[in-house]
């Protein structure tokens, strides 16, 4: 059968889908304790479009493995308080936040994998979902990360912009056209 | 890699003629391929815990007071690329009300609010991949850009299915309306088979009764309906 096409999020994706913990990582819901393991940090950053401009209301959906690489679908001993999903929306100036675990690395067909976070930007204008990986620290040797011209690599890797509080705070902006367009992947 | 690829007619093409949003928002470079690891083909077992799930009402939040428009029930199931139901994907659907006027702050529409319909609601499909809303048919609404166009009535589907791949935000319209082919979003597919897939179908009487006007939609994610290997 084919599948069934894509077609823009749009505007006016309801706040109501939003729930508090949504775009917290560390705890499975608003009313789980958070997980135990790892380090807690926040990352943020803007949506832009063309020209710099905001994006608002852009739904953000973040993918990672647990604080020691481990994936819940596919490892036994990964973390039982961690589904290491997560959704959140931009604001009017376009910015967005989680609130997740550092990631760890791991290895797996593909090669050995750095620290990572997958990003998925749905938005009004944005006909199909775009795909996107963050990097944490160095990520020389990634593979994911090898498949982009050289040129582009810096654009993946979060930058580490102080403390909020006790936590390390990781900036990652995301221009979806234009001056400085962050790389996006097939799947 | 092939089997990511889209088949030939499917997506829409962008940007799009008359869509300026399209313009500003669409990336320039093309999508890099990667290699599918295991971030790209695993997915949360508990998105469905996290986000909760149960909303089937949308047409009457209070018993007694349903919302205005056209009562409709909206079914139908949710498949792989083999046509095997999906079981246990979470389905989230969003709407105006039966105005054009969505429930939201950013909607600014002169068309009123309903009280009695918010517009949302999220459910998990069943052992054979089934879900189904009770809602109201929603009103067709001005695109506030220069050269404006009408959208269709439609409604706003988000499906998580068993992979990253599967994950799907699309729209679904109603037959027999005027403003299908004139809709600038539904007509940028570029596949008319794949154009009229997206459009439900009436559904006999005899199979929803008497309370509610019928219409059947199914929907086919990407992807084969397997555990994602370690
Ligand atoms: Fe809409």
């Amino acid at each position: 059968m084919f599948p069934t096409s894509q077609q823009t999020i749009g505007p006016f994706f309801p706040r109501g889908f939003i729930a508090d913990a949504d775009n917290d990582l560390t705890r499975v819901t608003a009313k789980a304790k958070p997980t135990k393991r790892g380090e807690t940090i926040l990352l943020r950053g803007t949506v832009t479009q063309q020209g710099g401009k905001p994006c608002v209301n852009a739904i953000l959906e973040c993918w990672q493995a647990d604080a020691a690489g481990r994936f819940a679908a596919v490892d036994a001993e990964a973390d039982p308080d961690f589904i290491g999903w997560g959704r959140t929306f931009t604001d009017v100036t376009g910015a967005y936040e989680f609130r997740t675990v550092l990631p760890g690395g791991f290895t797996d067909g593909t090669g050995t994998r750095a620290p990572h976070a997958n990003l998925t930007v749905l938005g009004s204008g944005l006909m199909r979902r775009v795909l996107t990986t963050v990097f944490f620290a160095d990520a020389a040797g990634d593979p994911v990360l090898g498949s982009v011209p050289a040129g582009l690599r810096p654009l993946l890797l979060a930058r580490e912009d102080g403390k909020d509080g006790k936590l390390r705070v990781f900036r990652f902006d995301i221009r979806l056209r234009g001056e400085g367009e962050t790389p996006f992947f097939d799947l | 890699m092939s089997d990511v690829s889209w088949p030939t007619g499917v997506e829409p093409v962008v940007p799009i003629p008359g869509y300026p949003n399209t313009w500003t928002h669409t990336p320039q470079r093309p999508a890099i391929a990667r290699a599918p690891g295991r971030t790209e083909l695993a997915a949360p077992p508990g998105i469905a815990r996290k986000l909760g799930v149960g909303t089937v009402n949308l047409a009457e939040r209070v018993p007694g007071k349903p919302a205005i428009g056209q009562l409709i029930e909206i079914s139908g199931r949710i498949l792989d690329e083999d046509g095997r139901p999906i079981a246990g994907a979470v389905v989230e659907l969003w709407q105006a009300n039966a105005a054009g006027r969505y429930a939201h702050p950013i909607d600014q529409a002169l068309a009123p609010l309903d009280p009695n319909f918010e517009g949302h609601g999220r459910i998990l499909t069943d052992a054979d991949g089934r879900y189904a809303f009770f809602t109201v048919k929603p009103g067709a609404y001005a695109v506030p850009v220069q050269e404006t166009w009408w959208r269709p009535p439609h409604l706003h589907f988000s499906v998580f299915g068993p992979s990253c791949l599967s994950r799907l935000v699309t729209q679904m319209y109603f037959p027999g309306d005027p403003l299908n082919a004139l809709d600038r979003i539904l007509c940028s597919i570029p596949d008319a088979a794949a154009q009229q897939r997206m459009i439900a179908r009436m559904a006999p009487p005899a199979a929803v009764g008497d309370r509610y006007l019928g219409f059947s939609h199914d929907i086919v994610l990407r992807g084969r309906n397997a555990t994602p290997e370690g």
